[in-house]
């Protein structure tokens, strides 16, 4: 009971204080509050983890936005659906509403909606395309645009689904290098993955596990399952290495140990095809499983 | 004389007649004779058939004998052999006897369940071979109206046993329906007085929700007011923002460390006051005073989970 009333006289005062504002600055529209309030609440949600309710508000917001021919706001929408879409894995859907965004706006691709479609297609894995978009993307960065490091990242992922680790390796080198200081967590957990991957494939196995331990570290911190999961089977498939390189002959046990974890984080958090990938691995024993890129 | 010559003329006149009309008679009734002959078939060219029964039950001389319904024939004979068997030859018109092949069988039918007994010739699956002449046939009699009833008699014996047994289970007083129905009975009871509580846990749930909403109703009058009066006395107000700002940031650092642990009482006590509030932000003037929020800014993601796993 006090609980409420104190919120209530809190609201009051909240009320109180915000009179002065809005009595000086102009009233939105009905229908642009509407969709602000759902991209807010979806962003929100997307926050929270929940991508299909975010990718509904956005779909919402576009819609809205579209309706008041707000062609600004339907593309960022627009934007914001696909990549819901794309953390839910689904790609196919994703490009759809990229083509959706790319028809709405007046101009030419923005280097978002690049970016986005160069993730898409990697993921449904059609590299030549995704190259091809990082190149079209990386011809409007010049190298000075907020999105720098994140075209580095992509062009690093696309270098190592290549088998050119050195190359990724310096893409993302470049990348962390761009992202320090920046409040960019998620990103600089992207850099220290794919320079954990890439120094793996490239046989540096002892330098891969401090960068992997540090991509779940700030994974964990931003509490994002899928990522953590992912992180530990880079982490079984560095420790198997190394174990078989004979640095540490009695590894088995760690590198078991890391495929379990991923496998519980992946059950907890029902991603399907990792908990598949981490099963395979610890079935797997001392074999590599087929067709798994680092 | 001459009368006695004409009465001789006469005389002979009426015999001519009479001869001419006997004549014409037996003319006429060797043509009856004939048609009556031709019709019965004497003179018909037929091939016998014959076969074996146990009895001679439903079988007479002069029964009819069909293929595919057409009369073609008739039981010639129907004789008792020394082991007892039952012989029966049957003749059957020649020009019929294309569909008697050497499979046939012979099948005694009766039209409808209850109607008068038939023989039916019921040629077999190879057409290449006919029966020859005076060959012996196979027999069987298609299943009457008793054969039908025995067949239902079997058919119901075991589910009227069955029916027996169920019957039997359900009436037993422990397992069976009285038993049931009484479990049933003591779960209705229990159920009620499940229901009955929730009833009351419902209706004690509606009262506070009732009295929370009465109480937010009352807040929403005051603070109605209150913002009326804050309009009148805007200028002043903006002047004492500071001052307001001040005490809002120290209730709100009192109810950082006394909301948490309330709103951590129940579910209930959570949704309501959501419920408030978000009542309170769309009702005026209230919604007035809240800002649309900024465009939406997503942090950067190079990573998302588009590979589903597959590249890591």
């Amino acid at each position: 009971m006090r609980a409420k009333t104190l919120l209530l006289a809190t609201l009051i005062l909240a009320g109180c204080a915000a009179a002065p504002n809005s009595a000086n600055s102009p009233t939105e529209p009905p229908r642009l509050k509407a969709a602000l309030e759902a991209e807010s609440d979806g962003a929100k949600r997307y926050g929270r983890g929940d991508y299909a309710a975010a990718a509904r508000r956005f779909d919402e917001a576009a819609r809205t936005y579209a309706s008041i021919d707000d062609t600004p706001g339907t593309v960022r929408n627009r934007l914001h659906q696909a990549r819901s879409e794309l953390a839910q894995g689904h790609a196919e859907a994703a490009l759809l509403t990229l083509e959706s965004a790319e028809r709405g706006s007046d101009a030419g691709p923005a280097l978002d909606t690049l970016l986005l479609k160069a993730q898409a297609q990697m993921a449904l894995d059609r590299q030549a395309a995704a190259q091809q978009n990082l190149a079209t993307a990386s011809g409007q960065c010049a190298g000075a645009c907020p999105q720098a490091a994140s075209l580095h990242l992509l062009q690093a992922r696309v270098a190592l689904a290549a088998n050119r680790a050195p190359d990724a390796l310096v893409q993302a080198e470049a990348a962390l290098k761009l992202l320090q200081g920046k409040d960019e967590a998620a990103e600089i957990g992207n850099a220290w993955r794919l320079i954990a991957a890439a120094r793996l494939a490239g046989g540096d196995a002892g330098g891969a596990l401090p960068a992997a331990q540090a991509a779940l570290e700030i994974d964990r911190r931003l509490a994002l399952p899928e990522k953590i999961a992912r992180d530990w089977l880079l982490i079984g498939d560095i420790r198997r290495k190394v174990m078989r390189s004979g640095i540490h002959s009695d590894g088995a046990d760690d590198t078991a140990a890391a495929y379990r974890r991923a496998l519980d984080v992946a059950n907890a958090a029902g991603l399907v095809d990792l908990a598949r990938l981490a099963t395979r691995a610890l079935a797997a024993g001392n074999e590599v499983p087929p067709g798994r890129k680092p | 004389m001459s009368l006695l010559i004409q009465h001789d003329s006469d005389a002979a006149a009426l015999r001519r007649g009479t001869r001419r009309f006997l004549f014409v008679a037996t003319l006429a009734m060797l043509a009856l004779i004939a048609a009556i002959v031709v019709r019965q078939g004497v003179f018909r060219q037929t091939t016998s058939y014959s076969f074996v029964t146990d009895s001679a039950q439903d079988i007479a001389k002069g029964q009819a004998v069909r293929i595919a319904g057409f009369r073609v024939g008739a039981v010639s004979n129907v004789s008792l052999k020394d082991d007892g068997q039952v012989v029966v030859i049957m003749e059957i018109d020649a020009d019929h006897m294309r569909f008697v092949t050497h499979d046939a069988r012979v099948e005694l039918r009766k039209e409808g369940l209850v109607g008068s007994p038939t023989l039916e010739i019921v040629p077999g699956p190879d057409k290449t071979r006919l029966a020859a002449a005076q060959a012996r046939l196979r027999f069987s009699r298609a299943e009457g109206l008793g054969a039908l009833a025995n067949q239902v008699r079997d058919e119901f014996v075991p589910i009227l046993k069955d029916i027996k047994v169920i019957t039997g289970v359900l009436a037993d007083p422990q397992k069976g329906l009285p038993g049931t129905l009484a479990q049933v009975r003591a779960s209705s009871e229990a159920l009620n007085t499940l229901l009955a509580n929730s009833n009351r846990q419902v209706n004690g749930i509606g009262g506070a929700a009732t009295r929370v909403l009465g109480k937010a109703e009352e807040d929403l009058s005051q603070l109605g007011q209150t913002l009326a009066a804050a309009n009148a006395r805007l200028p002043g107000l903006i002047d004492r923002t500071q001052q307001v700002l001040d005490h809002v940031e120290k209730i709100t650092a009192e109810a950082e460390i006394s909301v948490p642990p309330a709103l951590r009482e129940g579910g209930a006590a959570a949704a309501d006051v959501r419920e408030i509030v978000s009542g309170a932000r769309q009702a005026w003037p209230i919604r007035n005073f809240v800002n649309a929020p900024a465009p939406a800014k997503l942090k950067l993601d190079s990573d998302l989970r588009g590979e589903a796993g597959r590249a890591r």
